[in-house]
């Protein structure tokens, strides 16, 4: 391949300024010098659910170097109701206002003139409780033993959850239902079924780079740096929050250090606008681990449910009651709840399914998105069922789902098709990676080997809208603005081989300007595996409309019909005539270093979920598939877990640039890998008691499989720019009901509660004997 | 307190240090080196990893002070110029980079791996690399990209 063309779709060029990572030159958010600046540091509640009877600051107030201390109190007498925000519903301050509703939230913020005296200050805060009575879990919850807040406060942000304003009494902010034909006595009439209580954990995405936000106030204007994924969302809020119009409200980011739904909607941004605005000075609110760690987290979800099949082994029914612990605040757990309960019963041809799933609210920090957005917990459910299922007919796990898995045109059981998601392919690419109709050597003595296969479906974020703007410079490189966040997933690169292939130029030409709210144009968020597919089509139109402009100034100065024009990488041709772009673009202008522009937009649309039977005939714009298979040691005598080789398929439509994509499908497994065997937050009476990273397990090198193998599979999408889809959730879905259907496979047990300890294993093994 | 270390072959001197400070805060904030990333304070991600003398140490768990007098290089000072170390163009070579946030303490451990060991075994990447943790790229690269470094650094030698 041509150098050229290796810049192009489907070309492995490397990442964009990878020189610039390993030389440490890329600057993050929290790289920037920022000047003078009040450092901010937070005084934390300590009681899980409680009035504040009075915060006293006149201790920290007296310590040299504090600028001033804010408590909710100050806040609310300033913005009112508007301190409330959230992507579902506005039910979170900034700083907690009359009650607190976990241990860990925001009391009171400390502005100084250095970070150790802002830290030092908080411990000189103290603060009178009346205290509440907490709810703990989602059994108290739903029994409603308390209320975490009086009534729901749906935001402007999402129009159907209207009709929960004002909703009293309960701990349920949203339900979802979804009822296809008639489940309960399909499940009552069949021939064999299976039944789980499952549980997943809460879990923290740990992105190695801190959160940070640096805010300021610039002509009247509140400007803001800070790790984002979401910049275009944070504007509207903070426009909000301070009632701004959007003008004056500014977002910018720099490359994140990783994030996986950990900086997306409302993390620290409100607070330092809000700090900034009312304190009229430039602000730098960093978060430690330990605050990262009670920012956000995984939902933990705990999921009832059973599959059927009739005589011939065909499946008839699927049954879910799946419940999302969604914390003090809901974030965007209503969306989770849905979108996830959505698939609850699986990628498979199932003609009855019944699906109740709901977002619970307990006393402890917020849960919101993590990468697959609420699937693998129900994707645990549902591929330990179907394996235990087959287990139970005698039939070999692969082969009987495979013979239920939709196909291309199926309808899932929420009502809409299938297209460009080949749960086959990925099935059969995973099982025959790991060797599973080779003989296995199941081994001898305390070790035990296994296999296990397990499959995933999740729909893209739908609807969303994405803006491309392009400016093609005077000498044949490019200015891309987009509002994409790269936090190494590799948007910036991807995106430029997308135009330049559009454009024929080298994509190494092609800048692509880091989310700028005053430049770069509205995209709705970097997430849900949205950005190839959706911003991407908005790259591929601004690049196309780019080429029809050329190609229109070429055949004017060649004098020929503007369909004989091509574009080459030398610049247009038609015939014999032939033009640089430099020349062109100088010819046109009579200048150098001028810019053509042009401007694209892409918008998905969705037909919303019918409120009485949860189904829709286009609840996405399209479906990830992804399969993993496993080959697992398990040592009886410690339960502990080797994996001995893991593979992992997903289809992503095409790959744009099949390294990045192999990179994304690696990292979702070795994370899956840290959910299926350790990974966990664990909380006592509401108190997390492992947020740390001395205490918090994550996966090292050394947790790396023996073998670890990547497939990308390509079944094109008929609208995805060349094809293509997102990939960043896809591989991460079905990691740990594969490793834990390889250890039914070896060792004859079933494990329903994740993670797979060495303790949960050697218990299961005894109760068996 | 005024601490002097050297850094990178340069002498350096900051004021002001309080006492509890730590290297890692004096190398970002007071000498303008953010190569080495705060991410956890509490020596667990390897994130901040530096050669304090010839050992790669948490700046974040050095205080100050200790360096005083002594000599620190960072991921900024390994290779010279605007060229790269072996280990970084093995780890551009291997696409081992995705965020980038963990990659320069990785690659200064990595750096003192192959220096000490080019003939590491698989085992030994792994005990050497198992302080700094990645949550992008699942390892299997940086593994790759130690491979590499490590086998060029024993061709050098033999």
């Amino acid at each position: 391949m041509r150098e050229i063309e290796q810049s192009w779709v489907g070309g492995s060029r490397p990442r964009f300024d990878t020189a610039g990572r390993v030389r440490g030159m890329i600057a993050h958010v929290g790289d920037q010098a920022v000047g003078a600046a009040a450092h901010v540091a937070v005084h934390r509640a300590t009681q899980p659910h409680a009035r504040i009877e009075a915060v006293h600051v006149d201790e920290a107030l007296a310590m040299p170097g504090v600028y001033g201390v804010v408590t909710g109190a100050d806040l609310y007498k300033q913005l009112g109701d508007r301190l409330l925000t959230g992507p579902a519903f506005a039910d979170q301050p900034a700083l907690a206002h009359e009650k607190v509703r976990y241990v860990g939230e925001p009391v009171a913020a400390v502005l100084a003139a250095d970070l150790a005296t802002a830290r030092a200050a908080t411990d000189a805060i103290w603060v009178d409780y009346e205290d509440l009575p907490p709810v703990y879990d989602l059994a108290d919850a739903l029994a409603g033993t308390a209320y975490v807040h009086d009534e729901l406060r749906p935001s402007s942000v999402f129009g159907d959850l209207k009709h929960l304003r004002g909703v009293r009494d309960t701990n349920v902010n949203y339900t979802y239902n979804l009822r296809t034909g008639d489940a309960e006595a399909a499940r009552d009439a069949g021939a064999h079924t299976v039944t789980g209580e499952f549980w997943a954990p809460p879990t923290h995405h740990v992105p190695i780079e801190l959160p940070c936000t640096i805010a300021w106030v610039d002509s009247g204007r509140l400007e803001m740096l800070t790790t984002t994924q979401t910049p275009s969302y944070v504007r509207q809020t903070i426009a909000d929050l301070l009632d701004l119009p959007l003008s004056r409200v500014r977002v910018t980011t720099r490359p994140l250090g990783g994030s996986f739904g950990a900086k997306m909607y409302d993390r620290l941004e409100p607070l330092a606008a809000a700090l900034a605005w009312t304190a009229g000075r430039r602000v730098r609110v960093t978060a430690t681990r330990e605050e990262a760690f009670l920012l956000t987290t995984r939902h933990g979800a705990a999921v009832s449910s059973s599959l059927t099949a009739d005589a011939e082994g065909n499946l008839v029914s699927s049954v879910a009651d799946v419940r999302y612990d969604t914390g003090a605040y809901a974030d965007v757990g209503p969306r989770i709840t849905a979108k996830s309960g959505m698939v609850a019963p699986g990628p498979y041809r199932i003609a009855n399914a019944r699906v109740l799933s709901r977002c619970v609210y307990t006393n402890k920090p917020s849960a919101g998105p993590f990468r697959g957005f609420g699937v693998p917990q129900v994707t645990w459910s549902h591929e330990s069922l179907i394996d235990e299922l087959a287990h139970e007919l005698g039939e070999d796990p692969y082969a009987f789902r495979r013979r239920h898995l939709l196909r291309e045109g199926d309808e899932a059981p929420m009502g809409t098709r299938m297209h460009s998601a080949d749960f086959v392919g990925c099935l059969d690419a995973v099982a025959n990676a790991i060797g599973w109709f080779d003989p296995l050597d199941r081994g001898t003595g305390r070790i035990r080997r296994g296999r296990g296969v397990a499959v995933g479906v999740k729909a893209v974020l739908t609807p969303t809208i994405a803006n491309a703007v392009l400016q093609l410079n005077q000498d044949n490189s490019a200015t891309l603005l987009i509002s994409t966040v790269d936090m190494g997933q590799g948007s910036d690169t991807i995106m430029a081989q997308i135009a330049a292939d559009v454009l024929r130029m080298d994509s190494r030409r092609i800048h692509v300007v880091r989310a700028d709210t005053d430049a770069t144009p509205y995209d709705t968020i970097t997430a849900g595996s949205r950005s190839t597919y959706h911003t991407g089509n908005a790259v591929r139109r601004v690049a196309e409309a780019m080429r029809d402009k050329l190609i229109g100034l070429a055949a004017e100065r060649f004098g020929v019909p503007a369909e004989e024009v091509s574009l080459t990488p030398d610049g247009p041709r038609a015939g014999s005539h032939e033009v640089t772009v430099a020349e062109l673009v100088h010819g046109h202008f009579g200048a150098r270093g001028a810019t053509l522009t042009t401007e694209a937009n892409y918008t998905s649309s969705w037909t919303p979920y019918d409120k009485e039977t949860g189904r829709s005939d286009k609840v996405t714009e399209h479906w990830f598939a992804g399969a993993v298979g496993a080959r697992i040691a398990v040592d009886t005598a410690t339960g502990r877990v080797r994996i001995e080789h893991l593979a992992v398929a997903g289809d992503v439509g095409r790959a744009i640039n099949p390294t990045l994509v192999e990179q994304q499908l690696s990292g979702a497994a070795i994370m899956g890998i840290g959910h299926a065997l350790f990974d966990q937050l664990v909380l006592d009476q509401g108190q997390l008691i492992n947020g740390t990273l001395l205490d918090y397990q994550l996966p090292s090198i050394r947790d790396l499989p023996d073998q670890l193998t990547p497939i990308v599979v390509e079944s094109p999408h008929d609208d995805g720019p060349f094809g293509a889809k997102g990939v960043g959730e896809t591989g991460i879905l079905g990691v740990a009901p594969a490793i834990a259907n390889a250890v039914r496979d070896a060792v004859g047990v079933r494990l329903t509660r994740l993670p797979l300890t060495p303790e949960s294993i050697t218990m299961a093994l005894e109760e068996n004997q | 307190m005024r601490v002097t270390i050297e850094v990178n072959g340069e002498r350096r001197t900051a004021d002001d240090v309080w006492p509890g400070e730590s290297l890692l805060y004096v190398l970002r904030e007071r000498l303008g080196l953010p190569g080495a990333k705060n991410a956890c304070e509490q020596g667990e991600c390897g994130s901040c990893t530096v050669y304090l003398d010839d050992t790669p140490v948490c700046a974040c768990l050095v205080a100050a002070g200790q360096a005083e007098g002594r000599s620190v290089r960072t991921v900024e000072g390994l290779a010279g110029g605007d060229g790269l170390d072996p280990v970084q163009e093995a780890f551009v070579a291997t696409g081992a980079v995705q965020c980038g946030f963990c990659t320069p303490g990785l690659i200064v451990a990595a750096h003192e791996l192959v220096h000490r060991d080019p003939g590491a075994t698989d085992a030994e990447i792994r005990e050497a690399l198992a302080g700094n943790l990645c949550r992008c790229t699942g390892y299997e690269k940086i593994l790759d990209a130690v491979r590499l470094a490590a086998a060029k650094k024993a061709g050098e030698r033999a």
